[in-house]
């Protein structure tokens, strides 16, 4: 357990209190350098600290030459239930040391809370996972389930692993973890083209979703996660356009507007879309119907660009970007989406003379929160931030190295990935923002706007 | 005597056909002694020195006319340039467009895409929204000064399409700008006071 991390909160003035209790600010951070930072606001503890619960992986077991894929199973296991950061994971101990039989006594002095024991059942393709949840200190089974497995030598393979590894989190906390979703980002080429590539969440599969050759932005995913919404410029003006991930089918969004269509996203009914159409003279935020195929319809129209919409997950608001209050001052606006017009207020921490730039907005799953990116007055970087609407929309920031931006939320509402540059070069990175603890989940390419799927069990 | 007439008058015309197919060689001397010692052949011979300088001077039009085009053309295409964050015409970028202005005042046929751009700095979604604004500001800046808005389309490109793709204060300032791209009327370019 580490008191290392920290969160930050841009807060009330009552925050200089909670100023007196940093003594452990990361290296090279003063509270006043932090104060210059975002303007207007102050530091607060936040990141919890409170210890994980041990947890233990007995070996998976698998017969009828099911060995290897047990293995296999243990490994992504052992390897997701890390990712939720959620438990202590205890994993890979010296075989000597394990009984094929689960030991409470041993389990137990070694500290485990909890023990998941699991075995490969089946043949071919009726194959299945069988996994147990002990409670080591109570010394019984208390969950108890199987997993059908897709074949071993399909990326479909890994993906139905992780459903039974989001359920092992669900047995624990009553909410199922992220390990079964996606990640869809635009990746920059040398040639300075982009098209979309997916990632699984914990960084294998890489592979790319098309190949127009031109420059595709802000991929978007629909509630059920069988469609991508994204921004392309292929006929040469930027236009929306709906990937069918099983079909491969694509159409576009009509564009009876003049002007550029970008930043797409989907309303939670996964009929409605929202976009942005900016130029023209009037640019504004504009919804239609997919499926009906009809009613384009107005949310916000002025001069000034509204762009970036995001709903809430009940549907009932959006979150949105806009630069009504200046060019270079990017602000992020709440909004209701059945009453709009002129009623939008915003969120993120303006000051009259020291606006800042807020952008990229994305609302939390669980509703509670939303996340975007800030700029560092000093340096020109940015980083990712978080109000807290149910707290007065406390900010909090999440990241402190380089540069970040262009926030997702994973679907358990805590986990964020986003875009990031370090001295070695680009990467998409995960932050866990209730411990602080971040991952690099894709290094090596340019990537753009990552976007977090919806759980893509079946 | 006539005959001889004849013959003189259908050397010259042949001299004269001759000269027009290449213009810039001089006109063959021995019919025009013969058509001094014809006399009244002068008109002729004038007629075509005429046609001669005419055609020349045609040509020498033509070129300035040709320069006076390319560097009309070269004007409309010039790129404009922004400061960090801003969307404002600068006075450098206003002189550039009062020379586009007379250009496209007097070549009502042409139309223009107006494509913004931005350094790479800052979100890549507000990037778009920036570089549609700076594309937005030099078409105000043109309907303002009397051009129908008709004859542009506006679109960004953000941070996607860097001119020079390096991370400097340099390659940020030549890469916040606008293009301009002739869509239609390319052929009927017409320079200012022509």
């Amino acid at each position: 357990m580490s008191i290392g991390h920290l969160r930050f909160s841009l807060a009330l003035p009552s925050g200089v209190a909670v100023l007196a209790l940093l003594s452990g600010l990361p290296p090279g951070l003063g509270a006043q350098d932090v104060e210059e930072r975002f303007p207007g606001v102050s530091l607060g503890l936040t990141y919890e600290t409170r210890a994980l619960p041990d947890l233990a992986i007995q070996p998976f077991t698998g017969r009828l030459g099911a060995e290897a894929t047990a293995a296999r199973a243990e490994n992504i296991v052992a390897r997701d239930l890390r990712y939720s950061n959620r438990f202590a994971v205890m994993d890979e101990l010296p075989e000597s040391m394990v009984q094929e039989e689960v030991d409470y006594a041993f389990w137990d002095q070694m500290g485990a809370t909890w023990l998941v024991a699991g075995s490969v059942e089946g043949v071919g393709s009726s194959r299945v996972l069988v996994l147990e949840l002990h409670d080591v200190v109570y010394r019984e089974v208390v969950e108890r389930d199987r997993f059908p497995l897709a074949d071993p030598d399909t990326p479909e393979f890994r993906m139905s692993v992780h459903a039974a590894s989001d359920a092992v989190v669900e047995w624990v906390f009553g909410e199922p973890g992220i390990a079964a979703t996606r990640i869809v980002f635009s990746r920059r080429m040398e040639d300075g083209t982009q098209d979309l590539w997916v990632v699984d969440s914990d960084g294998e599969n890489l592979r790319r979703l098309t190949n127009h050759q031109s420059i595709s932005l802000s991929p978007a995913w629909s509630p059920e996660g069988r469609r991508v919404l994204y921004t392309s410029y292929r006929s040469g003006l930027p236009r929306i356009y709906e990937l069918d991930l099983e079909t491969g089918a694509e159409k576009q969004v009509p564009a009876p507007r003049t002007g550029d269509y970008f930043t797409p996203a989907y309303h939670p009914d996964g009929e409605t879309v929202a976009f942005a159409v900016v130029g023209g003279g009037r640019s504004g935020i504009f919804t239609y119907n997919l499926v009906r195929d009809c009613c384009f319809q107005t949310l916000t129209e002025g001069r000034s660009e509204d762009i970036s919409p995001a709903f809430s997950p009940d549907g009932s608001r959006l979150v949105f970007n806009s630069n009504r209050l200046g060019v270079g001052a990017p602000q992020i606006y709440l909004m209701s989406y059945q009453n709009s017009g002129g009623n939008a207020r915003v969120l993120s921490p303006y000051m009259y003379e020291r606006p800042g730039y807020y952008t990229s907005p994305d609302w939390s799953p669980l509703g509670d929160r939303i996340v975007y990116h800030g700029r560092v007055e000093q340096r020109g970087r940015h980083q990712i931030l978080v109000s807290e609407l149910a707290r007065q929309n406390r900010v909090v920031q999440l990241t402190f190295d380089g540069n970040n931006e262009d926030p997702s939320w994973a679907p358990d509402g805590r986990h964020i990935v986003y875009v990031g540059s370090r001295s070695w070069g680009w990467g998409i990175f995960i932050t866990d923002a209730v411990t602080g603890n971040t991952r690099t989940l894709v290094s090596g390419v340019r990537p753009n706007l990552p976007a977090w799927s919806p759980p893509l069990t079946r | 005597m006539m005959y001889r007439r004849l013959l003189v008058v259908s050397v010259v015309l042949a001299g004269l056909t001759l000269a027009a197919c290449r213009r810039e060689s001089p006109p063959p001397p021995a019919p025009v002694e013969e058509a001094e010692e014809a006399g009244p052949d002068l008109d002729s011979l004038r007629a075509y020195e005429d046609s001669v300088r005419a055609a020349e001077e045609a040509a020498r039009l033509a070129a300035e006319r040709e320069r006076a085009v390319a560097d009309a053309r070269a004007i409309l295409e010039q790129r404009v340039h922004f400061d960090f964050d801003e969307s404002a015409i600068r006075s450098d970028t206003e002189q550039v467009l009062r020379q586009k202005l007379a250009i496209l005042n007097n070549s009502p046929q042409v139309q223009l895409r107006l494509e913004g751009h931005t350094d790479e700095r800052g979100s890549v979604e507000y990037n778009q929204a920036l570089g549609s604004r700076r594309a937005q500001s030099v078409l105000e800046f043109f309907t303002q000064n009397g051009i129908s808005a008709n004859r542009f389309q506006t679109t960004s490109y953000g941070e996607e399409r860097p001119l020079v793709n390096e991370s400097n204060e340099s390659a940020w300032a030549q890469n916040r700008r606008v293009e301009f791209v002739i869509i239609s009327g390319g052929d009927q370019i017409n320079p200012p006071g022509s």
